[in-house]
């Protein structure tokens, strides 16, 4: 197999070398066509060297994304980088999914795709980029309504106030549902435990605290919490004390956690009585809240149009 | 609304958006621009059709930078922005309660935006402190347009705000004073829908704070900082330029009843209607042209070549253009300060200043 994998990362050299050969003559048909046979001999590295991980799983996109197994994709798209990240703190092999389902593990609250990325990134040393979280909440639901509960867990989604999903919140199946429920205060006492968890894992991981990702992401998230930047002066010159952080953070979502706790223990009392096993998971479609929540039924009719016509203020 | 509507004819009407509507208030003498919008005609199209095209929209990658900006400053349940509200307004720590309006849906959002600041107004500072994605319509002379502000609206001791997220960087506290302007007038607009729609709720207007929270990039680094803008001019002028779009009768009798702006899109939707037609109807509604529209208004090229062909004081910018004030062409301006022209009455003062000029330059040339 590597004696493959050698041959194809020859000929892959040699037609970037082509491409480039190609481009300074400003042969820009021929760049094109070495360009196609770089791409093809790429994905046939990548599935190669996914082929034979065990942790691959073949069918991790269920919409066939057109583009090769996407399993490999998550490995980088190069050969170089790859082999490179697959090297100490493992992850960079393992798939989207279960990345995803790592950094939500360790962050223990609804996450928004940007931040499960930047954890996975700095902390787990994964692959993940937001975008390709997009189809995951999709793919999740198709594959629980052919066979519910096939999986020993569901990514799935945050649910709202109106029990349905909250837009951009990825949670895990096998939490509670008053963790998987987001009221008013929900994403500020998320935030705080996630700023929390992250300087946890910074602390107790002196690897991790080596690299400069994870540093970076817990300086941001500490610049957004009173008093956990070590010094208003200095804020921005060294990097945040994890143990800081994590007091500050507890110190503010002491202030929350009260009303925080009883708004989502009444949603969550909600959902159970009023949801299906499916909503619970993936969240009520709007249109069933709109039956169910008759108040704005009066008003639904004239704002019909509404979503087409509105414009984007950035255009 | 007959008049407007014969005006637009059998175009199909161009909704407005906040852009469209801020940019009335950035020239608000024009009557061409006043009877264009009011009627709801597609300018883009018409300004193509005269082979005026005006090189509009953003670039893809400010709008992707835009957009990138805008999501890092709301992340996490707008943690960003709840800490530059903390150090500007001195947002006290209890007040962090998050809608994200756009989880009903598009097609309740509206409706949904109106029930949570009608519940926001009514229960005070408890209900909720940052909005997210909420959608806002305002009146137009007789049509509803959709506004959705790509900020927050915020409550802070009863007081709603308007929060702006811009991408365009502010270097040592300075920022490019034209995209600031743009800013508050885009802000403005959407204080005056909330201000609209608390009314028509039966609450204080005023309760929209005339500050809005203009939220940038600092220099160079993608770190955003938040700065009070006071929009009170621009809430004026956009207030003026409302009403006088629903008065637009006054402007319509100048006109000769047949008068119409109709493209007479064919098929495919694009124009029929000859060129020249189009443009002898257009100049027959008088333009204000002004540098600044070049900014602004999709007619623009066409406004300008107009202003060209008649030598108007107007290319000179406004301010040349009062200093002037009733000397209508550079022709005119010249005849009077080389004594070509007997000033006519009332131009005396303004021909004796050119004179005084026109010999300050003989002699410095001299």
């Amino acid at each position: 197999m590597s004696d493959r994998l050698d041959e194809l990362e020859r000929r892959i050299d040699g037609l970037r070398a082509g491409v480039r050969t190609a481009m300074r003559a400003k042969d820009t048909a021929t760049a094109r066509t070495l360009r196609a046979e770089l791409r093809a001999a790429e994905r046939a590295w990548d599935a190669l060297v996914t082929g034979d991980l065990p942790g691959a799983a073949p069918d991790e996109s269920p919409d066939g994304s057109p583009d090769g197994p996407p399993g490999a994709r998550a490995a980088g798209a190069s050969p170089g980088r790859a082999s490179e990240g697959g090297a100490p703190r493992g992850g960079a092999l393992v798939t989207v999914r279960e990345q995803v389902h790592q950094a939500l593990t360790l962050l223990a609250a609804p996450a928004q795709p940007r931040l499960v990325a930047a954890v996975s990134e700095a902390l787990l040393g994964g692959t993940l980029r937001g975008s390709r979280l997009t189809s995951l909440r999709r793919d999740e639901e198709r594959s629980f309504a052919s066979s519910p509960y096939g999986r020993p867990y569901y990514l799935c989604a945050a649910l709202t106030d109106r029990l349905s999903p909250a837009r951009g919140l990825l949670t895990v199946s096998t939490w509670p549902l008053e963790r998987r429920v987001v009221g008013p205060l929900s994403p500020r006492v998320d935030f705080l435990t996630c700023a929390m968890a992250v300087a946890r894992q910074l602390g107790a991981d002196p690897l991790a605290a080596l690299d400069p990702r994870a540093l970076r992401l817990l300086a941001r998230m500490a610049r957004n919490i009173p008093g956990a930047a070590a010094d208003a002066d200095t804020a921005d010159l060294g990097p945040p004390d994890p143990a800081r952080v994590a007091e500050a953070a507890a110190r503010e979502l002491a202030v929350h956690a009260g009303r925080d706790t009883r708004d989502r223990a009444e949603l969550a009392g909600r959902a159970t009585s009023q949801l299906d096993d499916r909503s619970r998971l993936f969240g009520a479609t709007t249109l069933i809240t709109v039956a169910r929540d008759a108040v704005v039924g009066d008003t639904v009719t004239t704002s019909g149009p509404a979503g087409d016509t509105a414009t984007r203020g950035r255009r | 609304m007959n008049r407007l509507d014969a005006l637009r004819g059998t175009t199909p009407q161009k909704p407005h958006d906040a852009r469209a509507i801020a940019a009335l208030a950035a020239n608000p003498g024009c009557t061409r621009r006043a009877l264009l919008d009011g009627a709801g005609i597609d300018k883009d199209a018409a300004a193509r059709h005269l082979g005026f095209p005006a090189p509009f929209g953003q670039s893809p990658f400010a709008i992707t930078r835009g957009n990138a900006f805008e999501a890092l400053v709301k992340a996490d349940g707008c943690a960003e922005l709840l800490r530059m509200l903390r150090e500007l307004l001195g947002l006290p720590i209890a007040e962090v309660a998050y809608h994200d309006v756009e989880n009903v849906g598009a097609h309740l959002r509206h409706a949904h935006t109106r029930a949570l600041f009608d519940r926001a107004a009514r229960d005070g500072d408890d209900a909720g402190t940052v909005y997210d994605h909420p959608l806002l319509s305002v009146g137009i002379a007789g049509h509803t347009a959709y506004l959705e502000p790509d900020v927050v609206a915020f409550q802070l001791g009863g007081r709603f705000h308007i929060v702006e997220i811009k991408s365009f960087a502010v270097i040592d506290g300075q920022a490019d004073p034209s995209a600031v302007a743009a800013a508050a007038r885009q802000a403005a607009v959407y204080v005056l829908a909330l201000r609209r729609m608390l009314a028509e709720l039966g609450h204080d207007p005023l309760r929209v704070a005339h500050d809005v929270v203009l939220v940038c990039p600092e220099n160079f680094a993608n770190r955003p900082v938040a700065t009070l803008v006071d929009v009170r001019r621009q809430l004026g002028v956009l207030e003026r330029q409302l009403a006088r779009m629903t008065a637009l009768d006054r402007l319509l009798d100048g006109l000769p009843e047949e008068l119409t702006f109709d493209l007479l899109p064919g098929e495919d939707g694009l124009p029929t209607r000859p060129a020249a037609e189009l443009a002898d109807a257009l100049r027959r509604a008088t333009a204000r042209y002004a540098p600044d529209c070049l900014a602004t208004c999709d007619l623009c090229f066409f406004c300008r070549d107009e202003a060209r062909q008649e030598g108007a004081t107007d290319l000179l910018g406004r301010h040349v253009r009062d200093e002037l004030g009733g000397v209508g062409s550079v022709g005119e301006a010249l005849g009077l300060a080389d004594g070509a022209r007997a000033p006519a009455e009332g131009q005396e003062e303004i021909a004796r200043l050119l004179r005084n000029a026109e010999r300050l330059r003989r002699e410095c040339l001299a």
